[in-house]
């Protein structure tokens, strides 16, 4: 790393938000207290699929602490929630497509008696067939959510000329968000004929859009405030929305505040998932190690309504080759219908399911050419001037290569078969992986892409930063404060992030996509430019007119010159003085790029960010038995704005990426969930951690605030290829499933002994 | 629902007061099962009698030849008591598998009991130290089998208001092995369990007790296996025959945690992990 020359950015400043947190200051959205506040319990589906008649109340209508109950009739505006489609009705008003789908909301006046009472409401309905399969799903053109292809050359006839293919089927299953915050939101109805929504949620935005449905109010009367948000990584993104709806109904409705919180059941079962995923995919090489050609077919299932599907689904599809250069790629991928859960976002977005797959076929290709896996991925990934499945040339901020030498180097791969493992009974292999990610809401989501940002500095030297981006316990209010602070040189402790309110400041699209620090770090600076003009020409002034002599130099919140010294805070009451315009609105729209979703071929991201893994693993030979002992990572997102948060964001990505590879393993059976909740939904705990040894190659972007890209999801993408890889190095057992249960892998180890 | 709650210090205050309670009344010890249950289920209660803190089932005290444990006795207490750890070693040994270390400062073994569950890890190791039960319905003690207190999965035989005052434990030469196969490394209900309480001299068990859990509708008292197993000269001819008798001893099922043939697998693989453990 190069010797930094910002005072802010780049460095380990202590999180904005630790005090409110670590001393229990928070308030969440549970937290908020309202008078006469009333509470919302949603009466749900009791099968995968069913034609509801009535909701018979009979057994609740005359206690005192009923309110009411609210069904699809109720609904003022449009029954139809705005995610990219509207097919997913607020409520059933006639068939529920998945077990525990919202069909009505009971509100009451007690939080624990809402909840006794809704055990209490009978929901009258005929129990209807339902599919559970993606297979058979796809048989029925209807059940197609949406598909993509990628073309480039001519794979199928490329793939029959190489010297060496693989090709091999993969399957993976759900992986639940975990936020340990459950889904809440409260409406509060005003006699101005106005709804406020405060709403645990990445995307204010999106929740705006269904309040507006639902109750047929105008967006300038509704109001959506974001709480304390305890967790997100995706699956605070679209379903926050219909929390928030329902929640926002109900109180214009009651003409009361409606508080709508769910337990761990309720969420596990009702909220978006990662989707489950097929994928079969083929890689073909010439006799020198060069891929020729890759044939992937991606399949993820999509639950029982659309959602984000698409666009998750064209996010792992842009990536579906991997990070390699490759003339000849076909793509081929599908988001199908089943009667589950809705699938949707999920920190990745669509790209972890077949990074597995592909991560795991490209090391078999290497063991089939007899290549050192690191050595064939160097001689095939993506460099300065390649060109991507897509055809987009990578013109900067590529540090690939850079990763793979690095934890090569960390890791003493060349040294990997003197590894011991622990005990006689176990085998210890090392596995590799890389990845890219696509940086933003790329060219699928580019009318999404664009942020805001107001930026006001009081006369006492404080400032006050509103974005459309929010924090949810990444850092994003930290990052953005160094940045901020960067830009007019303002002390840290200065600057206060007012909690995300839409009526505040513009549309800046979901908080998603590893996109906060570029859209929001962008938009802030171009708020922040024409003040830094101000502060600094005034601090100019003052010290010249007390004598100072030289050059400024303007660093930690101080002005100086030779020896003369002006404070941030007494520039900006001289800006004061001066009657100077001290608060800006800043705005950034992401370049724009060119892509033709007939065949795939474009610009689909404006820039990437990039990883390499190694894991250290050992399997226990008798009980299948999996202990990811270390996991070796390096990661290029740019400039790297607060170290100590990247390091937590990457630990943190790392960790899920394994336990969703090892653990995570949610049962649907018969369309009913079977382990809703922590007790046996299994997620890696900090004791369940590997040793990590990460760090940051920065490749600098640009366009990006100080030369960033984005950080946030990169680091789960392929932790499990690398599991799997070291896996099968230890135990030479081909795993082609994600979870690695015990259960499987000793099934593989005795079929491998017996054909032996 | 439960509206109320009320807690006693000594059985003769709580057995002078309890019939006059609401006649839904549940017990509550640490809540670990109760408070879980009365979030998912429908209970079919209004008032829970804490018996937490009642000093009879607190104590932990040894005779010439037995120890008695309290049933309200916390779990994480069993690693820190020199009478437990000298004499049910089985009980010491579970606590590192024994749920999480907060459940283990609010969990008892009572409650392990009477939960019932076919995989309780101190009921695992409660029956291979040989523990019988001291039951106690409006101040009359019975002493009883833990096999006469498990009826099946979630059910006692437990009258209505009877507890469980705690559990006497012989006092016998042993030392004890406790395995446990978790979903994960730490935190979680076993997929199979089995704890081996056993006497070697020389190369020969003279008394050994074996249980399983998670592999049948109670935990399982091996019987046949440790027969077996007593006064066998320890070669791998003789491991390899008494995995086959466990194998058959044990009835597991699939379920979302695990499936039959993994946890046949693995009761045999612990019962030869912990042999060997004796042995070495």
């Amino acid at each position: 790393m190069s010797k930094n020359k910002y005072s802010f950015v780049g460095r380990d400043i202590e999180r904005v938000d630790a005090d409110v947190k670590l001393l229990g200051k928070a308030v969440y959205g549970d937290d908020l207290s309202f008078a006469d506040m009333l509470y919302g319990v949603m009466i749900r589906s009791p099968y995968p699929r069913a034609r509801i008649k009535s909701i018979d109340i009979s057994a609740v209508e005359d206690d005192k602490d009923f309110v009411r109950v609210i069904t699809a009739s109720d609904i003022l505006g449009k029954n139809g929630w705005p995610v990219l489609d509207d097919t997913y009705p607020f409520l059933v008003s006639d068939i529920a497509e998945f077990h525990s789908q919202p069909v009505a909301i009971l509100v009451a006046k007690n939080n624990f008696k809402a909840r006794e009472l809704a055990k209490k409401v009978n929901v009258v309905c005929d129990k209807l067939d339902f599919n559970d399969d993606i297979f058979e799903s796809m048989k029925d053109k209807k059940n197609i959510f949406s598909n993509f292809v990628v073309k480039k050359g001519n794979a199928l006839e490329e793939i029959k000329k190489c010297e060496y293919v693989v090709e091999k089927e993969f399957h993976t299953n759900y992986q639940v968000h975990s936020y340990l915050e459950p889904q809440v939101a409260t409406g509060v109805f005003s006699d101005d004929g106005t709804i406020t929504v405060y709403s645990s949620t990445q995307c204010p935005f999106y929740i705006l859009d269904a309040v507006c449905a639902v109750t047929g109010f105008t967006a300038n009367k509704v109001r959506i405030i974001q709480t304390v948000t305890g967790g997100g990584f995706g699956g605070k993104e679209d379903v926050p929305a219909l929390v928030g709806a329902h929640a926002a109904l109900a109180s214009y409705i009651t003409r009361k505040p409606v508080r709508i919180c769910y337990d761990r059941a309720e969420d596990f079962r009702a909220m978006s998932k990662r989707h489950p995923s097929y994928s079969k995919v083929v890689y073909g090489a010439d006799k020198n190690g060069r891929i020729k050609a890759c044939i992937v077919k991606y399949i993820l299932d999509g639950g029982a309504y659309s959602t984000l599907s698409p666009l998750v689904l064209w996010r792992g599809t842009i990536h579906a080759a991997g990070p390699y250069d490759i003339d000849n790629v076909l793509i081929e991928s599908y988001a199908v219908k089943t009667n589950k859960v809705p699938c949707g976002a999920f920190r990745g977005f669509g790209q972890p399911q077949i990074s597995f797959s592909t991560e795991s076929l490209i090391d078999d290709l290497a063991e089939k050419i007899g290549m050192d896996p690191l050595d064939f991925r160097l001689k095939n990934i993506l460099k300065k001037n390649s060109l991507t499945a897509t055809s987009q040339k990578i013109t900067e901020s590529i540090g690939l290569s850079d990763l793979i030498k690095t934890v090569r180097k960390n890791s003493n791969w060349y040294n990997r078969k003197n590894l011991t493992p622990s005990s006689p009974n176990k085998k210890r292999g090392l596995g590799c992986s890389i990845a890219y990610y696509g940086v933003g809401l790329g060219a699928k989501g580019k009318l999404l892409d664009r942020a805001g940002a107001y930026l006001n500095v009081y006369k006492d030297g404080s400032v006050c930063i509103n974005i459309g981006n929010t924090e949810m316990g990444q850092g994003a209010f930290t990052v953005l404060s160094q940045i901020a602070s960067e830009m007019i040189n303002c002390p840290i402790k200065n600057i206060r992030f007012a909690e995300v309110d839409t009526s505040k400041v513009p549309d800046s699209g979901p908080t998603v996509a590893s996109r906060t620090t570029l859209m929001s770090g962008n938009a802030i600076i171009e708020a922040a430019k024409p003040i830094r003009k101000n502060i600094f020409k005034t601090a100019y002034d003052m010290l010249k007119l007390s004598g100072g002599k030289g050059i400024m130099i303007a660093s930690d919140g101080l002005f100086s010159m030779g020896d003369k010294v002006v404070k941030f805070n007494d520039v900006i009451k001289e800006c004061f003085n001066k009657r100077m315009k001290m608060s800006e609105q800043g705005w950034y729209v992401s370049p724009d790029t060119s892509f033709n979703i007939e065949n795939g071929q474009g610009e689909a991201y404006i820039v990437y960010s990039y990883a390499a893994n190694i894991a250290d693993v050992e399997i226990d030979t008798e009980t299948g038995v999996i202990d990811v002992k270390k996991i070796y990572s390096a990661f290029d997102v740019g400039r790297v704005v607060n170290p100590s948060l990247a390091m937590g964001q990457a630990q943190g990505g790392v960790l899920q990426g394994m336990s969703w590879a090892v653990y995570e393993n949610l049962v649907i059976n018969d369309g009913v969930m079977k382990n809703p909740g922590f007790t046996d939904y299994i997620v890696a705990t900090s004791l369940d951690m590997p040793d990590y040894d990460i760090e940051f190659v920065e490749k600098y972007y640009s366009n990006g605030p100080y030369k960033a890209k984005g950080l946030g999801e990169l680091p789960l993408i392929a932790v499990s290829g690398a599991v799997r890889n070291a896996v099968k190095n230890a135990a030479g057992i081909d795993i082609t499933y994600l979870p690695l249960l015990p259960e499987k892998n000793l099934k593989l180890i005795k079929l491998r002994n017996n054909n032996r | 629902m439960i509206n109320e709650a009320v807690k006693y210090y000594s059985l003769n205050e709580l057995w002078k007061n309890i019939k006059k309670l609401s006649p839904k009344r549940r017990y509550i010890a640490g809540g670990s099962d109760i408070v879980i249950s009365h979030h998912y289920d429908d209970l079919n209660t209004d008032l829970l009698v804490d018996i937490s803190d009642i000093k009879e089932l607190n104590i932990v005290k040894e005779t010439s030849d037995s120890v008695f444990i309290g049933a309200a006795v916390k779990i994480s207490e069993f690693k820190k008591n020199n009478i437990i750890k000298r004499y049910i070693p089985a009980l010491y040994e579970c606590v590192d598998y024994y749920a999480s270390p907060s459940v283990r400062n609010i969990a008892t073994l009572g409650g392990n009991l009477v939960n019932s569950s076919p995989c309780a890890d101190g009921v695992l190791a409660l029956v291979a130290s040989g523990a019988r039960v001291v039951r106690n319905l409006y101040g009359k003690q019975k002493l009883s089998d833990i096999f006469d207190v498990i009826i099946g999965p979630k059910k006692t035989s437990l009258k209505k208001d009877e507890l469980i005052e705690g559990f006497i434990v012989p006092k016998w030469e042993h030392r004890a092995v406790f395995l446990k196969m978790m979903p994960r490394k730490i935190f979680g209900i076993s997929k199979a369990g089995l704890c081996v309480c056993a006497n070697l001299k020389g190369n020969l068990f003279k008394d050994i007790r074996i249980s399983a859990s998670s592999v049948g509708p109670a935990v399982i008292d091996c019987k046949k296996t440790s027969r077996f197993l007593t006064d066998k000269d320890i070669t791998n001819d003789i491991i390899n025959k008494a995995k086959d008798i466990i194998s058959c001893e044990i009835s597991p099922i699939d379920d979302h945690r695990s499936t039959a043939d993994y946890r046949r697998e693995i009761t045999a693989v612990f019962l030869q992990r912990a042999i060997e453990k004796f042995v070495v």
